[in-house]
């Protein structure tokens, strides 16, 4: 090849790779424009209500029930503090007097708080469950947003799968059960994303419990190429067919490979809770321990791209105090648990972050409502139920950093949402979408 | 026609009491002019209407399909065509949590669908019965799943698909029916 012919082959590779457009399986033309500072990202909505006092101000009693005035911190793997010392009824067995040890990874390397970021006084939009858990996933407080109805602006599951170029499996929401709208969260109405861009979505405490085992542990092996095949081929012919009269059916748009990774997830957790084997907490006697457990199984199993995880238990605190207390040391546990899940894991550890923050906070006031230890509860929607914080570790995050404090507000519920985006390379995308709250930074835009 | 004479003359009374004689007459004569009237329009030669129905087709076409079956009416009917009998209340709200669990339903539906599959009593020609009468098969399969026929050009492509595939099963021409767009339009 001489020198004229090699740079004329050279010039025309250079323009062509210039000029042809990157197809992605999302359908954009260009891959996101920003960097990825890690290639896995959990959003943990710790949601159902937590206050500000018995989370980040580490006063358990004090100040909530004034005839135990105890204080201490109850979520001492995320949070750094030392525990209660009096009226422990957190823990385990009658009473709850045997708090939840610390897991092994916190004693050697501290809690998670020194192991990333928090932002200690964070705003939340709104006092409600839904409305929070909303403002959490389109990062925006949207007005004439009703329950039972799915977001009305997109969320960050479409921005990513849109505009980040990310597959269906590569998107993941595990929700804490199917009441409240939750397995409405997974995408939105509006009509420039919607259902072809959304997240796959598990509830596990249905998926996987006795009705899901006793309806959809049974399914018929098919062989891929002899069986699965001709019957997707007639399928896409009757498809075909249907949209010749106008007849059309959007779906997430799992791949036929993904919908058989799935497939064989589910079997095989099936198994696994038949069996007993499946990954959970230590202590895993509520709702929230079992869906972090399951969590950590898709974890492990896909490991997605962004996979954000729905609590829910702390909401007993409506009518409970005891019960909730009890419910946010089993967050801790069940979170922290996920934590340490993802650090043994060769794949993740390293390269994965995690943000934590609650939808909602609970009332300064409490209702009239006595539990058996005549602690009195809390319900949420007054100024201090928009009390939250936000906790977050991994390859993005500084160390041992703590951002804001009572009376210095920094950062809103929206700002989790742009973290993750930034994380995984859309954040320009989502911001020239124009559909978040204005104002909206990355946390880490932040520090 | 009798009858009706006797019913019309019943409704004059018979045996007045204080009527005059020439209101007697008068009544005599009405009910005279009455049966006379009866007789005349009774002796007219009898019309026999003809009726006659149009046919109309009761099964739909694909073009009428624009509601999407909900969780529930989509398993009810799922279920009748697989098993040719009426699944319980409580398998269906049952059935409808767990689609609820899972954010993909084509997912959820190939799940379930297999999962019918394995169960004995689904009610499935055999291979061979499939083969002795390709297109009668054909023909009631769309009915089955589809509720309408099949036109020329949809029998003719599915009779070459399932020659053409020798692993092709009812089985397996029912899960393509039953996870197809149109199934879950009605």
């Amino acid at each position: 090849m001489n020198r004229r012919s090699f740079i004329k082959k050279t010039a025309l590779t250079t323009a062509g790779a210039l000029a042809a457009p990157y197809i992605l399986p999302s359908g954009r033309l260009f891959a996101p424009t920003g960097s990825r500072s890690a290639q896995h990202v959990v959003l943990v909505m710790f949601a159902g209500g937590v206050r500000h006092q018995e989370s980040i101000d580490q006063l358990y009693l004090e100040g909530s029930q004034v005839i135990d005035p105890y204080p201490g911190n109850i979520m001492y793997n995320l949070l750094t503090g030392d525990a209660p010392t009096m009226k422990i009824a957190y823990g385990t067995g009658e009473g709850g007097i045997n708090p939840i040890p610390m897991l092994d990874y916190y004693t050697t390397h501290g809690s998670l708080q020194s192991q990333g970021t928090l932002f200690s006084e964070v705003r939340a939009f709104s006092s409600g469950h839904f409305g929070g858990l909303n403002s959490i996933v389109q990062g925006a407080d949207i007005v004439g947003q009703g329950l039972k109805q799915r977001p009305l602006n997109p969320t960050i599951f479409e921005y990513l799968r849109r505009h980040g170029g990310y597959s269906a499996t590569d998107v993941w929401f595990v929700g804490n059960g199917i009441d409240g709208s939750v397995p409405l969260l997974n995408y939105s109405a509006n009509p420039e994303y919607g259902i072809k861009y959304g997240a796959n979505f598990f509830a596990p405490t249905v998926t996987f419990s006795e009705i899901g085992q006793d309806k959809f542990s049974n399914a018929k092996i098919y062989h891929p190429e002899n069986e699965l095949a001709p019957m997707y081929a007639l399928k896409a012919f009757l498809d075909n067919t249907f949209a010749q009269y106008g007849g059309a059916l959007d779906a997430i748009g799992n791949t036929e490979e993904e919908k058989q990774l799935i497939k064989t997830f589910m079997n095989e957790m099936y198994t696994k809770v038949a069996d007993g084997t499946f990954l959970r907490p230590p202590v895993f006697d509520n709702g929230d321990a079992i869906t972090v457990g399951f969590a950590a199984e898709l974890l492990k199993y896909f490991k997605p791209a962004f996979t954000c995880v729905n609590l829910n238990n702390v909401d007993v605190c409506h009518s409970n105090f005891t019960s909730y207390v009890k419910a946010l040391h089993r967050a801790d546990h069940s979170v922290a648990f996920l934590w340490d899940i993802i650090q043994n894991d060769p794949e993740l550890a390293g390269n994965t972050d995690i943000i934590l923050i609650p939808e909602c906070g609970r009332n300064a006031q409490p209702n009239s409502i006595l539990d058996a230890n005549q602690w009195a509860a809390y319900d949420h929607s007054d100024e201090n139920s928009l009390r939250i914080w936000s906790l977050m570790a991994g390859p993005s995050f500084p160390q041992n950093t703590v951002v804001g404090s009572e009376g210095n507000q920094i950062g809103k519920v929206s700002d989790a949402m742009l973290t993750a985006a930034r994380i995984l390379g859309v954040k320009d995308e989502v911001l020239g979408a124009g559909y978040i709250e204005g104002g909206t930074y990355s946390f880490i835009d932040l520090l | 026609m009798n009858s009706e004479k006797k019913n019309l003359i019943s409704l004059v009374p018979t045996s007045p009491t204080c009527e005059t004689k020439s209101d007697q007459t008068t009544i005599a004569a009405l009910a005279a002019l009455s049966a006379i009237a009866v007789c005349i329009s009774s002796c007219k030669k009898e019309q026999v209407g003809v009726f006659e129905l149009t046919e109309v087709p009761l099964v739909s076409t694909a073009a009428e399909k624009d509601k999407l079956k909900t969780n529930q009416q989509f398993v009810s009917i799922l279920y009748t065509n697989l098993f040719q009998s009426a699944i319980s209340g409580s398998d269906v709200f049952e059935l409808d949590q767990l689609f609820q669990s899972v954010g993909d339903s084509e997912v959820a539906k190939e799940v379930l669908i297999s999962n019918f599959f394995n169960e004995s009593n689904v009610q499935l020609p055999t291979v061979a019965e499939m083969n002795a009468d390709l297109e009668a098969f054909i023909v009631e399969t769309y009915k089955r799943f589809f509720v309408r026929l099949p036109n020329e050009a949809e029998k003719a492509w599915v009779r070459n698909f399932i020659q053409s595939n020798p692993y092709m099963t009812p089985e397996l021409v029912y899960f393509s029916f039953a996870l197809s767009n149109e199934y879950q339009f009605y």
